[in-house]
């Protein structure tokens, strides 16, 4: 995890927005070291809910920054992933992909995959930035553990973006991988040299397939209103001078 | 503190229960309700949705009760006030959610609008099954706060109170309505907004580093912060110290958890409200909750006539549970009629709090329907006619249940 | 009148040549059935009976699994193993039949809220598993059974009770959902095109794989009424006026707005190994001892 802390750290930074009004929402659990060495409010949720969490809080309050991090992203969190897409609430969804439940030791997780041995299981793993485009996500990328310089600028660029970012994180989970002979090392060799950057690439094609190329870069940035944009624009067209615009003042409280 | 007029509809309004939980939710300065369109609740859901958003609240439909419930915490730690609405089916999704706001202290409030069980059941009839899981639903140990209304005046009355309750002890509060209370059109009386009284959340004023979000007060709450004031929180639902740091060892286990059930506990005498009625020299005391007990009225006043000096005790508050008053009654009176739309719920907790002392009859119903008056007078006087001792929980036969024993032979 | 004798309404018992070809395979002691005038739920069983006897299946080994909702009712009227599930989980629940028993075609019949609201998860990871599979989709813009709520198609600006001044939510696309998930074969058709319908029907019981046909309703009730578009006919003749069959239609071109053009054909149709045959493989791997541990 440390490399994609320091990555958060320096994207908070290069971000421009105060670490205050950030609030990391998690089902990993981060340690209060780690968040706070980022200055950050921090959630730990439930398995899965964190985007149905960030919703509210983002909801509740707009001037907050929410970045889920999700782990159970794509199993438990499935549906309120494709949802919170649709919506397109301001959120930044990051989903870190390690191949397998981190503590839950063998037990596969949708991003596995039968080439990436020893890891074997056969199911076909999502394509995740594909399925987060095709919802509605406004911004996706996808970088490894190793990436961390491109993955501190995806961040940045993530929480300045209006709308719902995702960033899929291929990341070991490290509890599971001590322990087996040389399988860290071996896991980030495999991220070194078979990694390949393809920013701009339909997402489409970026599946995580047998020829085990991953396909990493920033796949897709666009403009879309997000949830409160299109919410002000609807009530005030139908409610007119009744209707204050929401999230613009402290009395929404 | 007092209501924010642009959020009361002051005047009399001839609605029903479940809008009035809406209007309820609205003047208690509730912010943001999220929820999932579920028979019979649905028409508080919609009814918010027409009046937060002139308001300044908001309402959303989630894509299910899951991410509902998870919405809803999210929004309370964001420092709104936050509600969701739910029946059955739903209020099992939630579950596991409620038991994480539990664990973090989340104020909240849940109304579970029943409806008769179990499963898909009948979306459209009442129940009143939902009693015990609104208090053990959730894994683990914890403690809520469960009221159970019996009108739309309650209703409106009691979505306020239970605003209150949440925040003044950082708990889930459960609004345990039934269908039929929820579906029931009566006259509600609003008051104006200065006669309505709001419990404000109690937030730290001190200086960010030196918060101690889990440290209690005298009442054993602590004072709550919220996200974006640069405290650097650190929430988490597994179990941790007064920084919020996650622990194992036993001793802080027991400090923390203790507290999440100490802290309803200890302080149920300010927290229970009971309605209770001739119960002095009572020889059967009917306790009822929710549409029962409007049943019940009816009953005991056919009992009366038959001369049995009958009284009645009318849980307000089912949670935590009155065992002192219970236990107290149970001295003075022959026998204990519990009339509930399930097959024995709350009549368990009442033979438990009895300790031999009085009988206790139940009179069951399975639901898609309530009780008539006839079967819970009729209880009545099986329970006074009745000199045993018997230590089971005594289930009457109504004429529903003897439809069930026939169709068995 | 006791009014629990409401839903065992008999309808007047059939002469023998009142009968009709497809009771066989509908329950006629459960008609009248429960679906509003105007309703297309109705026409797309038909579709569906129809397609059962073209197809020629073995119909002993078709169950059929239904959620929560108008649609969710139509496994309580189609004479096969039916299954009346929870809400959002008639796939999960097919899932489980599909494994238990693999020479089980499941079809799951029901609505766009209970499959793709709640049932969300489901549908994207049984698409991705290619659980072999028929999913009809009956999409009516709306929650009807509950009264009338926003659902996830629900178009922009639209009215619904829980969105009284307009939908503020982007609707799903649920061809390009499916299609994004992985699904093998995905059609959509509006009630109007009957005998197409019923082709994609056929088409997709024979399919081996994870099928979605998205079949686009009226709902004369809650709906059109809301949005004052009129009555089912009304419904039917805009679909006559705005519908474009355009197969092979990159899916992502498929949205539906408010009152807009709809696009109907059979976008998908391709091969990929279904989630018993990965299986089978693996396993057989795993036997001959070549398993990496």
């Amino acid at each position: 995890m440390n490399p994609i802390t320091s990555a958060f750290q320096k994207a908070i930074q290069d971000s421009g927005t105060p670490a205050a009004l950030i609030s990391i929402v998690s089902d990993i659990p981060f340690t209060p070291e780690q968040t706070n060495q980022l200055g950050v409010d921090f959630f730990h949720t439930i398995r899965g809910r964190a985007i149905a969490f960030g919703s509210g809080l983002k909801l509740a309050n707009p001037a907050l920054k929410i970045v889920s991090v999700v782990g159970d992203m794509m199993t438990l969190g499935g549906n309120h992933f494709v949802h919170a897409a649709r919506r397109n609430i301001e959120l930044v969804v990051v989903c870190i992909n390690n191949f397998v439940y981190r503590k839950v030791a063998g037990q596969e997780a949708p991003g596995s995959h039968q080439a990436f041995s020893p890891y074997s299981a056969f199911e076909e793993p999502f394509n995740i930035p594909h399925l987060g485009n095709s919802c509605g996500a406004v911004y996706t990328a996808r970088w490894t553990a190793l990436h961390t310089e491109e993955l501190a600028a995806s961040i940045s660029e993530a929480l300045n973006k209006r709308g719902l970012s995702l960033i899929e994180i291929l990341a070991p989970g490290p509890d599971y991988y001590t322990g087996i002979d040389n399988v860290q090392s071996e896991l980030t060799r495999f991220y070194h040299q078979n990694s390949v950057l393809k920013n701009g690439e339909d997402p489409r094609s970026v599946g995580i397939g047998p020829d085990n190329k991953i396909v990493v870069g920033r796949f897709t940035d666009r403009e879309r209103p997000t949830f409160i944009d299109v919410y002000n624009i609807q009530l005030g067209k139908v409610l007119g001078d009744k209707f204050e615009p929401y999230g613009k003042t402290e009395s929404n409280r | 503190m007092k209501a924010n007029p642009k959020d009361v509809l002051t005047g009399v309004h001839y609605i029903d229960g479940d809008v009035a939980s809406g209007y309820g939710a609205l003047a208690a300065g509730c912010r943001f309700i999220a929820g999932y369109p579920i028979t019979p609740s649905t028409e508080a859901a919609e009814t918010y949705g027409r009046i937060a958003p002139p308001a300044g609240a908001m309402f959303l439909q989630m894509e299910d009760e899951l991410a509902s419930i998870a919405a809803v915490i999210g929004a309370s730690w964001a420092g709104v006030k936050a509600m969701t609405i739910t029946s059955g089916p739903g209020y099992s999704l939630m579950m596991e959610t409620v038991g994480y706001g539990a664990a973090l202290e989340t104020p909240f409030v849940l109304l579970d609008v029943q409806r008769t069980g179990p499963s898909t059941g009948v979306p459209t009839k009442t129940g009143q099954a939902d009693m015990m899981q609104s208090r053990w639903g959730a894994h683990g140990d914890y403690e809520v706060i469960a009221i159970a209304p019996d009108s739309p005046q309650e209703l409106f009355d009691y979505t306020i109170k239970a605003f209150n309750l949440a925040e003044k002890y950082r708990c889930p509060v459960m609004i345990m309505a039934d269908e039929c209370v929820g579906h029931m059109t009566e006259k509600v009386v609003i008051p104006p907004a200065s006669e309505i009284e709001l419990e404000p959340r109690r937030f730290y004023q001190g200086s960010p580093d030196q918060y101690l979000p889990f440290r209690p007060d005298l009442d054993l709450v602590p004072k709550m912060a919220k996200a974006g004031d640069g405290f650097r929180l650190f929430i988490t639902g597994s179990i941790h110290d007064e920084k919020g740091r996650p622990v194992k060892n036993d001793e802080y286990k027991a400090i923390y958890t203790k507290r999440l059930v100490d802290k309803i506990r200890l302080n149920k005498d300010k927290i229970i409200e009971l309605k209770e009625e001739n119960t002095d020299h009572a020889e059967v005391i009917v306790v009822s909750y929710g549409i029962s007990s409007r049943v019940s009225i009816k009953g005991i006043e056919q009992a009366r006539s038959k001369g049995i000096r009958v009284g009645s005790l009318r849980l307000v508050t089912v949670w935590p549970f009155p065992d002192e008053k219970v236990s107290e009654l149970a001295k003075k009176t022959k026998a204990f009629v519990v009339p509930e739309i399930n097959y024995g719920q709350i009549a368990f907790e009442v033979a438990r709090c009895s300790h031999g002392r009085a009988n206790v009859v139940l009179v069951p119903h399975g639901g898609a329907g309530v009780h008539r008056p006839e079967d819970i007078a009729e209880a009545i006087e099986y329970a006074a006619r009745e000199e045993k001792k018997i230590e089971q929980v005594i289930e009457y036969k109504t004429r529903l249940e003897k439809l069930v024993f026939q169709s068995r032979k | 009148m006791d009014n629990t004798q409401v839903d065992n309404i008999q309808a007047k018992p059939a002469k023998a040549d009142d009968a009709h070809p497809m009771d066989n395979l509908l329950r006629m002691d459960r008609m009248p059935h429960i679906w509003c005038t105007g309703c297309g739920i109705g026409i797309a069983v038909t579709a569906f009976v129809a397609a059962l006897e073209k197809a020629k299946i073995d119909l002993n080994k078709v169950s059929i699994v239904s959620g929560i909702g108008c649609t969710g009712r139509v496994a309580g009227y189609v004479k096969l193993d039916s299954f009346h599930t929870t809400h959002g989980r008639p796939i999960a629940f097919a899932t489980g039949i599909k494994l238990g028993n693999p020479d089980i075609k499941t079809v799951v019949f029901s609505g766009d809220g209970d499959l793709i609201a709640i049932g969300g998860n489901h549908f994207i990871h049984a698409a991705r598993r290619n659980i072999d599979m028929l999913v009809v989709c009956v999409t009516n813009f709306i929650y009807a059974m509950t009264g009338g709520q926003v659902a996830p198609t629900t178009p922009l600006g639209a009215y619904a009770t829980t969105c009284p001044y307009g939908c503020v939510e982007q609707p799903f696309n649920i061809p390009y959902l499916a299609d994004s998930s992985g699904a093998v074969y995905v059609a959509r058709w509006t009630v109007l095109d009957v005998r197409r319908l019923t082709n994609s029907f056929v088409e997709a019981l024979n399919k081996r794989g994870f099928s979605v046909v998205e079949v686009i309703s009226p709902c004369a009730q809650y709906y059109s009424r809301i949005n004052r578009l009129g009555d089912g006919l009304d419904m039917m003749n805009f679909y006559h006026d705005h519908c474009e069959i355009r197969h092979g239609e990159d899916t992502k071109n498929l949205d539906i707005g408010f009152q807009s053009k709809i696009i109907v054909g059979k976008f998908v149709d391709r091969e990929r190994p279904t989630y018993t045959e990965s299986y089978n493989k693996w396993l057989a791997r795993v036997d001959e001892g070549t398993k990496d541990s």
